[in-house]
């Protein structure tokens, strides 16, 4: 270990600038927009009872609420039960930053709706690339049929194109059949995962052929068997193939944001972090960077319970 | 009689066969159909339509010949956006890829914490890009970014005399970083070295794996005494596949760029458009403003670059890339 120490030395500096904006944006999300400013309070914080002043703004008693609590304050003139009043809603609008940071997170916009979104685009997205994939994958490991190369061709071809480089005409096409703005939109160009199928055709070349055999001796039809043989066997590398789609759906920005304008009910995460950032003023900061927060969290914490299983999915493309 | 009894075996398995041929298209047929309708059909939609003037809402379109393809090598904007690409596509490829393979060989040369580092290291990779790059944009921040408050500590200390930059910008004010034409493209490849290298360092650590012991020994006995010696001659040949495959990946992932700069700039792609690569361009173009052939036309020349650059490294893989 010791004379390993500069080379512990590099790589503790490099860890640093890698946690940085972790850091900045955990530390944000605990603090009071005062602190944000001044940059003070280290990581946490000293999570002083803060009052959001917008929320005493929208409690401003008016007239005829003075007039209702004119009872709870017997014989006291309005100003002071109006002064009251301002007392009990700034008690009432005060809390710790980290606890305005949170709620406003889930409150200023339909936090959890774009959770239920970016869940439901991305299970289905891998759903529909499995159902689609594995049966290719089997026939082109397995079967012999006249044009089986020209398939695998056309697969290894089609390898070549992102499909983020081909969302414009993608995206004309999905608007012609008036699909923007729907679920539909969000989850189509990604059914066909042609790096699914090369990936599976790769694993059943291993799978013995005597297992596959012995199913038909059984009287099994080919498609019982791609669901009741195939799919049990490459768990693992189902496994992997779906940390690898749901990291990246679960991440994705660029398609999202062309085909999803304006209809908030269809928001993924990272569409709706970027509203909160288009809306927010100085003093969301501190909220901004709690969505953030929500928004990481779930695949960095799968990730750190999993870290073998999840470098081996998200690096599955150096497996060619 | 004798002949029947010998065709039956040889019909039944022609009847075997051609039933197997029409199992496997039906398991390929939902493959292959949307392989066409999502893949191969907009690539021939973007070819078709990089020749029109065409606009979605319009009734028709009228064939304009390479108009579009013109502009896009006479226009100062897209002078713009190729030096804004290439920029940032040779800034992050070389430091992502030299950096991933520092790291891979220096946590495989320990013997404690490699876990740990690895984990750090591709934290990024996880992360949600654009969540991070709103993080990003706070250390950055002029006034309250850690970044410029930590070099506001440096001012009227030794390290100005050392470091003329610093000098400079004590004098005249901390730099803007984003929003400074100077600076802005430079960050922001900045940003895509930081999310991207430690992928290019678990895939050198794989790489690493492969490499043999006794051809250090071998190495060694042969005179090659340095660690830098033992490197040139073992490890960076042994590396050959992996590093031609981590170029290509860096590359395709870098002219992808986009959420960062969507992130720094919700309009404008930066300070004089200093960060206007080819995704933004597609979209502001195409999506934005809806000039479909012009946006068609920077698609078409994106998959070029893309395949060309798949073509070269299928190309060194062939010749099996042994320097």
């Amino acid at each position: 270990m010791t004379r390993d120490w500069w080379k512990h030395l590099i790589l503790i500096l490099g860890a640093i600038i890698v946690i940085a904006p972790f850091y900045t944006m955990v530390s944000y999300s605990l603090k009071s927009p005062g602190e944000i400013d001044r940059g003070e309070g280290g990581f946490f914080g000293r999570q002083e009872i803060m009052v959001d002043e917008q929320c005493v703004k929208l409690r401003d008693p008016n007239r005829d609420e003075v007039e209702a609590a004119a009872l709870r304050f017997p014989g006291q003139s309005q100003n002071a039960i109006r002064e009251a009043l301002l007392e009990e809603a700034r008690a009432e609008c005060s809390s710790r930053p980290v606890v305005f940071n949170y709620t406003q997170a889930f409150t200023q916009a339909p936090l959890l709706r774009y959770l239920l979104n970016g869940v439901i685009v991305t299970v289905s997205i891998f759903l529909i690339q499995i159902v689609v994939a594995l049966p290719a994958a089997y026939a082109l490991a397995k079967l012999r049929f006249w044009g089986r190369e020209a398939v695998f061709g056309l697969v290894l071809f089609c390898l070549l194109i992102p499909v983020h480089a081909i969302a414009l005409p993608l995206y004309i096409m999905l608007a012609k059949l008036g699909f923007t703005n729907t679920y539909a939109a969000l989850v189509i160009p990604w059914t066909i995962s042609v790096f699914g199928i090369f990936l599976m055709r790769q694993f059943f070349m291993t799978v013995p052929d005597d297992l596959i055999d012995a199913a038909r001796m059984d009287g099994m039809s080919e498609f019982a068997i791609v669901w009741r043989v195939m799919l049990p066997t490459a768990i693992p590398a189902l496994l992997a193939f779906a940390i690898f789609s749901v990291v990246a759906h679960w991440n994705d920005y660029f398609w999202p944001r062309i085909v999803v304008t304006g209809n908030r009910d269809l928001f993924t995460p990272p569409l709706g972090l970027r509203e909160f950032k288009g809306g927010g003023d100085g003093n969301m900061f501190g909220p901004m960077m709690a969505s953030a927060t929500v928004i990481v969290l779930p695949l960095i914490v799968a990730f750190l319970l999993a870290q073998r299983r999840f470098i081996e999915g998200i690096t599955l493309s150096g497996m060619k | 009689m004798a002949d029947a009894a010998a065709h039956p075996p040889a019909r039944a398995l022609r009847a075997r066969e051609s039933r197997q041929r029409r199992t496997a298209w039906a398991l390929a047929a939902p493959a292959l159909a949307l392989m066409v309708l999502i893949l191969l059909v907009p690539v021939g939609v973007a070819g078709a339509l990089s020749f029109t003037d065409y606009s979605l809402g319009n009734p028709g379109f009228d064939w304009v010949g390479t108009e579009n393809y013109e502009k896009l090598f006479t226009r100062s904007t897209y002078a713009r956006m190729f030096t804004a690409t290439f920029t940032y596509v040779l800034t992050v490829v070389p430091l992502s890829v030299a950096l991933g393979l520092g790291a891979a060989l220096l946590i495989n040369s320990l013997t404690h914490l490699r876990e740990l580092y690895k984990t750090i290291y591709f934290l990024p990779v996880m992360a949600t890009l654009i969540a991070m790059a709103i993080a990003w944009e706070f250390m950055l921040h002029p006034s309250i970014g850690v970044i410029n408050q930590t070099l506001a500590k440096g001012c009227g200390t030794w390290l100005e005399a050392l470091w003329p930059w610093l000098a400079g910008h004590c004098a005249e004010g901390m730099p803007l970083w984003l929003g400074d034409k100077r600076y802005a493209i430079w960050v922001i490849a900045f940003v895509g070295v930081w999310q991207g290298f430690g992928f290019n360092m678990v895939l050198y650590l794989a790489g690493l794996t492969s490499v043999h012991r006794e051809l250090y020994h071998a190495a060694e006995m042969d005179g090659a005494k340095s660690a830098w010696e033992r490197f040139r001659l073992v490890t960076w040949p042994a590396l050959g596949p992996t590093t031609v495959f981590v170029v290509t990946i860096s590359c395709i992932r870098a002219f992808q760029v986009f959420d960062t700069i969507e992130a720094f700039y919700p309009i404008g792609a930066g300070p004089g458009k200093t960060a206007y690569v080819m995704m933004y361009a597609i979209y502001e173009k195409g999506i934005e403003q809806n000039l479909i052939g012009i946006g068609a036309a920077i698609t078409m020349l994106f998959l070029v670059f893309v395949m060309m650059i798949t073509v070269v490294q299928r190309w060194l893989v062939e010749r099996k890339v042994h320097y």
